[in-house]
């Protein structure tokens, strides 16, 4: 029998579309966990995504990454290569596996939810293969960190973090529980698809990829442009769902829910991407800032689909933009300091020949940033590590549950009281998002919130360590044991540091 | 004497503090409290008055927080009147 071509019979095959007789549309598609906002059950079925494939394709696709990303890790599995990564490089990586095996498996749900409550039969077929996708991610970046755990213990964390009480834990269950585990599919395609897959971590993950290539990291490199593959192809449900919504006159319903995630996506992405490629990538692999990578990459392509869609800038553009030059730089800051509370050893990154860099790729960093290292630096060459850690906890936002930094003097935190409880907000959009529906977000207890509530027992840092699931050996310190600190001062330093000479001194 | 969580930044500091103080604590004491996290941590002492700021109001050194009013989890900034 003659097979046909692929063009030939793949639209019929897929297009499985029909009008119910025996049941109502809503029972099929309930509208909480499908939301069609009121655009007509045939409307949906124009829904095409861009780049077709078969499940027979698929399957041998898969197949063949496997065995490649699996050959590698037996073929390095001998070798010191974990062993002799840079310090920084390993905090890089430490973090990632804890921050990203759960939520990709948390993904399975939200792509799974689209394969029965997508609308069209087009969508929910993709959408089946973004769930095989996000159940393999989750597996093996749970795989991975579990075969190198006889060499790092807290690799652990890649499993343990989702289920503790650890501060950034309950900002990713947080941000992840609005963005897939608690969301209808259609707000599921353009908040996780478009926006968090196409705009940040697609992008993200060729960078890191070669980022990893470049600093001798050849297993993780291979790992994530494994992943990075599929993530081009399933993040592409996100725009045929807008173009649904954009043409049936729901823009302004499609933009909110982008400026929301957009937001959201930017917070955590400055919390854990912006210290990871401008403090803990050694310096000699750095192939752009933060900001650099944020403006050329992000930021070109959001400015790109934002017009081919006939959308907008999020209402925040300005804002968003003003902090690319010191949001995470604050956090880094506060990352640091409260190292105790991380499973990974934040690299501090000042080093002489780190801050000229810094302060050559965001002039002013010096004078705004480096000043408090300079108070660090003297500590640790005084022998003051006490007072090298915070003693109390930083305030988090009730949206984004992340610390609240401020660049500003004297301005409080932006506050909102709803049902007699006093809510704190980082930032002006994120008390907006609270704003937009202050039900889904209002039980949310932060880690301040617990603490006051009694949650935490004792009331103090050790109870608080513990009531985060972190024992003394699992807690981070400094990622080279602040050598960075003990650094002959050139020059130009030594003008900006008048006191280091002294303290040298003292410390010898 | 009852204990009052506090929201607090110290003047060209970069983050938000949770500090404990008491109902009975002059504003003097608060300054202290929150000095204690951030001076000599993250930013040098000055030879200066510490003052606290509530409300756009600064606060007289020898105010009680429950003389001032200021709830649990108000937000208050402390910095050197230089």
């Amino acid at each position: 029998m003659p097979k046909l071509e692929r063009s030939q019979w793949y639209d019929l095959c897929r297009d499985m579309n029909w009008s119910f007789k025996y049941v109502t549309e809503e029972e099929v598609f309930p509208e909480a966990l499908s939301h069609s906002h009121g655009i007509q059950a045939a409307a949906w079925w124009d829904w095409d995504e861009p780049y077709k494939i078969t499940y027979r394709e698929y399957v041998h696709n898969q197949a063949e990454k496997e065995a490649g990303v699996y050959s590698v890790r037996s073929a390095l599995a001998r070798s010191k290569f974990f062993e002799n990564l840079d310090p920084g490089w390993k905090a890089a990586m430490i973090a990632h596996y804890a921050v990203f095996a759960m939520p990709e498996y948390l993904a399975t749900f939200g792509e799974a939810r689209m394969g029965r409550f997508g609308r069209a039969a087009a969508w929910r077929n993709m959408a089946l293969f973004g769930t095989l996708d996000e159940i393999r991610h989750g597996q093996i970046q749970l795989s991975f960190p579990h075969a190198l755990l006889h060499k790092e213990p807290r690799l652990d964390w890649a499993h343990k973090a989702f289920h503790t009480n650890q501060w950034g834990a309950i900002v990713l269950r947080h941000l992840f529980d609005d963005m897939l585990t608690a969301n209808d599919a259609v707000s599921i395609a353009i908040q996780l698809t478009f926006v968090i897959e196409t705009g940040f971590t697609n992008l993200q993950f060729l960078g890191l990829a070669a980022d990893a290539l470049e600093t001798g990291d050849v297993e993780f490199s291979t790992l994530i442009s494994s992943i990075q593959t599929d993530e081009a192809r399933h993040a592409q449900q996100g725009e045929p769902t807008l173009r649904i919504l954009v043409e049936h006159g729901k823009k302004a319903e499609a933009q909110r829910l982008i400026d929301v995630m957009f937001w959201r996506g930017w917070r955590a992405f400055a919390l854990l991407t912006g210290p990871a490629m401008d403090y803990y990538t050694p310096l000699a692999h750095r192939r752009h800032s933060f900001k650099e990578f944020m403006l050329e990459w992000i930021i070109k392509q959001f400015n790109d689909q934002f017009r081919d869609l006939g959308l907008e800038r999020p209402w925040y553009w300005e804002l968003f933009l003003q902090e690319l030059d010191w949001l995470h730089h604050a956090l880094h800051l506060g990352l640091w300091f409260k190292r105790r509370t991380l499973w990974w050893n934040p690299d501090a990154g000042v080093s002489v020949a780190e801050r000229e860099w810094l302060e050559g790729k965001y002039p002013g960093w010096d004078k705004r940033f480096g000043t408090y290292w300079d108070t660090i630096a003297e500590n640790v060459r005084r022998g003051h590590i006490d007072h090298t850690h915070q003693e109390t906890l930083l305030v988090p936002c009730n949206m984004c549950q992340i610390p609240v930094c401020s660049p500003t003097v004297g301005v409080p935190p932006r506050q909102l009281t709803h049902k007699d409880r006093v809510y704190t907000f980082c930032s002006e959009p994120c008390r907006w998002i609270f704003k937009q529906n202050p039900a889904r977000y209002a039980g949310q207890l932060s880690i301040v919130d617990r603490f006051l509530a009694g949650h935490i027992q004792p009331p103090d840092m050790k109870g608080v360590l513990a009531y985060m699931g972190l024992s003394p050996a699992e807690q981070g310190t400094d990622a080279t044991n602040y050598s960075w600190a003990f650094e002959e001062p050139q020059a130009a330093a030594a003008v900006k540091l008048p006191q280091t000479a002294a303290a040298l001194k003292v410390a010898s | 004497m009852a204990a009052v969580p506090l929201q607090a930044v110290f003047r060209r500091d970069f983050v938000t503090l949770l500090v404990l103080v008491d109902d009975e604590d002059t504003m003097e004491v608060v300054a202290q409290k929150v000095a204690h996290h951030v001076i000599q941590r993250r930013l040098p002492p000055q030879d200066a008055p510490m003052r606290v700021q509530y409300n756009n109001r600064i606060l007289a050194p020898e105010q009680t927080v429950s003389q001032a009013g200021i709830l649990p989890m108000s937000f208050v900034e402390v910095f050197y009147d230089a």
